[in-house]
């Protein structure tokens, strides 16, 4: 058997049809799934930012000295304060090991290079014996 | 005196008759274009030299030829009859998909899926030359334009047409180059071919290229669960590359286990390959079909993409259609030259891969629908 009888005897028509009808659409739902799946991932990914935000605390007095880490230094004189602010406990006189630790644990950015800075600009200078202490 | 006859009456030079002569040649050929011409050596080396180990003449009954019992090669063989070494390739293939450009422009499957209408007319196309209706299947998945899934669907329907469906397959993905530009020129216009894509508008996140694998195969399996052999571990293979923890799996899945996959898959379809079968007027006609399905499979990308451009605002380079079979990287590598032929700064590669992508996706899915409705 050959031609358009064979096709037939074999159901080739309803074959070929229904096959190519399948795959496109099986393919045009992937397609509109995956254009779809990036806005669902930014609907989720700004609720659950919402959720974790916690509503900022508005109080008269503000101090201005405490150290947010979202919120970049303005100028050296800014960066010196909140430094000078969170090694306080230290004393007038101090071990650059000691600034270290409470500038890592404090979570200033960069602390090594940031002591360096200090160093280099003058605002951090030599108290005799190893020990270091604010300009004033 | 008789000792020595009987040696040589068991040699293959006492043997041979012409049909081994002419495969030899037939593979000494593949393993020439390979090597000297640089056509798809990555399969043709393989099959061209199985197709040589395979047509040596021997007697049979010692367990040497493929097709005997505790063989080597029978053993070889069997990653082939089973659908292993396919689904493994696709393994390896998936670890080295980078599905980003598609998931950035999810249009472009559309192209991928219109592209397999080649398979589909071309079934139409064998059974109207006579072939059984799963001969006729196993023919038309050559339209795919992916050699793994051409061999997959024929060992599990019709086994004794690998040889040439393979190699028919492996064929044409290899002249690409000289099949695909006259019709994506014959069916655009000049003004169609300088149509610019736009740049890629946003970076696709981590998320999305893991949830792609995810979801991907199981709406395509869902579908057509016969192609799960294929897309399962297709898609495996892509989460494995990017879910950035896995990284010495990925990396064994798309060098290691891929060539040793690729390089029995090719030896041994090539020593299956005997001259009783290739040597026949059905291989004749596989081939001319195959020419068919794969000029039919490049012509509806083209043409869907130009119906797409009655809709849509903004318009798509109907070369991309061209993209949508499933030989990867070389139709896209077509589709760009092309463009660039025509526009040296209009590119297309990466909106091809896309499609290519795609492609590959929409032939699995159709090697299924066709296993499961001739099953």
């Amino acid at each position: 058997m050959y031609g358009l009888e064979a096709i037939a005897a074999c159901n080739g028509w309803a074959m070929a049809i229904a096959g190519a009808l399948i795959v496109m659409a099986g393919l045009s739902v992937l397609s509109f799934v995956i254009s779809q799946l990036h806005t669902v991932l930014e609907l989720f990914d700004k609720r659950t930012e919402s959720s974790e935000k916690a509503p900022p605390v508005m109080s008269k007095e503000t101090n201005t000295d405490r150290y947010d880490p979202e919120r970049p230094f303005l100028n050296m004189e800014e960066a010196v304060r909140h430094y000078q602010a969170a090694s306080a406990d230290l004393g007038d006189r101090f071990d650059l090991k000691e600034l270290y630790a409470i500038f890592y644990h404090s979570g200033f950015p960069h602390p090594h290079l940031t002591i360096r800075s200090l160093r280099e600009h003058g605002h951090l200078i030599p108290a005799g014996e190893g020990f270091f202490s604010w300009q004033a | 005196m008789e000792l020595l006859f009987q040696f040589i009456s068991n040699t293959g030079y006492y043997l041979a008759d012409y049909r081994n002569i002419i495969m030899l040649c037939v593979g000494s050929l593949f393993v020439y274009l390979a090597i000297a011409k640089e056509f798809e050596p990555l399969l043709l080396l393989p099959i061209g030299f199985g197709v040589i180990i395979g047509n040596i003449p021997f007697f049979k009954g010692f367990g040497l030829g493929i097709y005997e019992n505790n063989s080597v090669l029978h053993y070889l063989y069997f990653g082939v009859t089973t659908g292993l070494y396919p689904s493994i390739v696709f393994l390896g293939l998936g670890a080295m998909t980078d599905f980003s450009s598609l998931l950035v422009r999810p249009k472009l499957m559309l192209l991928g899926a219109a592209a397999q209408m080649g398979i589909y007319f071309t079934l139409l196309s064998a059974l109207a030359f006579g072939f059984a209706p799963k001969e006729a299947g196993s023919i038309a998945i050559i339209g795919g334009a992916d050699g793994p899934t051409s061999i997959f669907l024929t060992a599990k329907l019709a086994p004794h047409l690998i040889g040439p469906v393979a190699i028919a397959a492996y064929s044409y993905m290899a002249l690409i180059p000289l099949i695909q530009p006259p019709i994506m020129r014959l069916l655009t216009t000049k003004k169609e071919r300088l149509i610019r894509m736009p740049e890629q508008e946003r970076t696709v996140s981590r998320k999305e290229l893991l949830l792609f694998p995810v979801i991907g195969v199981m709406l395509c399996c869902f579908l057509a669960p016969a192609s799960i052999p294929l897309l399962g571990p297709f898609f495996f293979g892509n989460l494995l590359k990017v879910s950035g923890v896995v990284d010495r799996l990925a990396k064994t899945a798309a060098n290691a286990i891929i060539d040793t996959a690729t390089i029995f898959l090719g030896l041994t379809v090539g020593a299956s390959t005997q001259g009783d079968v290739f040597l026949t007027p059905k291989s004749v006609g596989i081939f001319f079909l195959g020419a068919v399905a794969f000029s039919i499979a490049t012509a509806s990308g083209v043409l869907f993409a130009k119906i797409m451009n009655l809709f849509m605002k903004s318009k798509i380079n109907p070369l991309l259609g061209a993209a949508g079979v499933s030989a990867v990287p070389g139709s896209a590598r077509e589709v760009h030259l092309v463009g660039q032929h025509e526009d040296p700064t209009n590119y297309l590669l990466m909106h091809a891969m896309a499609c290519n992508s795609s492609g590959v996706i929409g032939s699995a899915i159709c090697a299924g629908i066709l296993w499961s409705f001739l099953l």
